[in-house]
């Protein structure tokens, strides 16, 4: 999809480069005479063209729907979309818009270890759990 | 989870990716994104972006996690050379760091009274005062920090963080109507949030679970919000995990209570929570199932797009649908 893209929306720029220019040298020569209809209809075709291949390349659309494009969220998880900072690091697609609540890591043993609530980041509690688990690897 | 991203962290980081992530702090202290020219060629020659601090911030947390001190020290420095000590954001870094670094309870109370200090000069640094709640939890002062957090709420009413950790709070005290009422008010400011509909759900059938029976108004709202929750993700796993267990719950409840007396549809009238009927529960379940299925099949076969789930969740949804579901998340 994204050659097709790049292919039509070269051609049709080089189209509509070339009617420009057609236009301009027939005014300058012939500047009573009506335009030729060749050029209108290859003017015409360009905008076809690169119309075609704009819509071809341009990004996936994103659900219209709330429920859906959560839907895609949970289902799709965060993706490289291929672009790195300067650090090396991948900008991931969108993810949980929520998930600085803290709220989805429910009750019980797992309960508050998430990410979320940063202001309340337990710095103690998390070094602790490492501890353990490197101390359980050291055993094993 | 082969890939490790400092830049945007998973919403779990287990010990594991903990360790990957902090592996990365050599290469990123190496390229500092400032310039260490004069003045007006720093401008020039600075290579920094907005990305640059996240990363840092994330690394500076994650290398505090695995007991790197030295790294976080030296990220605290560069971030302290580029924002100004007296940032309200560096602040409270530096405040996490001291909480790390501190070996006994002494020293923690000692950090405490530090951010007593900096309240008392500018007593509208938010983010300290989510510290001392912080530093009060991991004192096991469960109650001390249940009340310094609802000081906070009392000055800053909309922040949603401290209403769903004020929430947390109270549910791990068992004060569950307080625990409800604070996840409603992280309703009231975000009603779209799925984790947080999720989230009272989840309370309410907690609040009634130890009961046997258990009450059926609070497994209707139950229902009712895990519902919502699903309305809002169509595919969020622990939406239909709670609609799932919720309504083989109340199917057995409403078929007894049924079979017991029918006088319950008299005074439903006067009660404020309707309760749903035993046919719409079972469709509801027919639907929590077959997605689940829908759920695990792809997930557990790895096809493209359905990878944004959690193991752990996914194992638990599939003992939930093999009968022996025991376990509440």
């Amino acid at each position: 999809m994204a050659l097709l893209g790049t292919v039509l929306n070269t051609v049709g720029a080089l189209f509509l480069t070339h009617a420009i220019y057609s236009t301009h040298e027939h005014t300058t020569a012939f500047s009573t005479s009506p335009l030729p209809t060749d050029i209108t209809l290859e003017l015409l075709l360009s905008i076809v063209l690169l119309s075609t291949g704009i819509v071809t390349s341009s990004q996936p659309l994103r659900p219209i729907q709330a429920a859906t494009w959560a839907g895609q969220i949970a289902r799709e998880g965060q993706k490289p979309e291929g672009t790195y900072t300067r650090e090396g690091e991948a900008v991931l697609s969108e993810g949980d818009p929520y998930a600085f609540l803290g709220l989805d890591g429910g009750f019980g043993e797992k309960g508050g270890k998430g990410e979320g609530r940063r202001g309340f980041w337990d710095v103690k509690g998390k070094r602790r759990e490492y501890e353990e688990w490197v101390r359980g690897r050291g055993k094993e | 989870m082969s890939q490790v991203n400092l830049l945007s962290p998973p919403s779990h980081i287990s010990p594991d990716t903990a360790r990957k992530l902090s592996l990365k702090a050599p290469l990123i202290l190496s390229h500092p994104p400032t310039s260490s020219l004069p003045w007006p060629l720093s401008l020039l020659f600075s290579r920094e972006t907005p990305e640059s601090w996240t990363i840092h911030e994330n690394l500076f947390y994650s290398s505090l996690r695995t007991g790197d001190e030295t790294s976080a020290r030296q990220i605290l420095e560069r971030m302290e050379a580029r924002f100004g000590d007296q940032n309200e954001r560096i602040i409270t870094l530096r405040g996490i760091y001291n909480e790390s670094i501190a070996q006994s309870n002494a020293d923690l109370e000692r950090v405490f009274d530090g951010y007593e200090k900096i309240l008392r000069e500018d007593p509208t640094n938010m983010s300290v005062r989510k510290r001392r709640v912080a530093v009060l939890k991991a004192l096991g002062r469960t109650q001390d920090a249940i009340t310094a957090v609802t000081v906070l709420l009392q000055n800053s009413p909309t922040d949603v963080e401290a209403w769903a950790e004020a929430s947390e709070l109270y549910a791990s005290q068992g004060a569950w109507g307080q625990a409800i009422y604070c996840a409603e008010e992280v309703l009231l400011v975000m009603p779209n949030a799925w984790s947080a509909h999720a989230h009272i759900a989840t309370l309410h059938y907690l609040s009634t679970a130890s009961n046997s029976p258990p009450s059926l108004p609070a497994l209707a709202l139950s229902l009712k919000h895990f519902c919502r929750s699903i309305e809002l993700n169509d595919s969020y796993l622990r939406g239909y995990y709670g609609l799932k267990l919720i309504t083989s719950k109340l199917i057995s409840v409403l078929s007894d209570s049924a079979s017991a007396s029918n006088k319950r549809g008299n005074n439903q009238d006067d009660d404020e929570v309707p309760i749903p009927k035993i046919a719409t529960v079972k469709k509801l379940e027919e639907i929590a199932t077959s997605k689940l299925g829908e759920i695990v099949r792809n997930a557990s076969s790895g096809k493209t797009g359905w990878t944004g789930y959690d193991q752990a969740e996914l194992i638990a949804a599939r003992e939930l649908l093999d009968g022996g579901g025991k376990i509440e998340r």
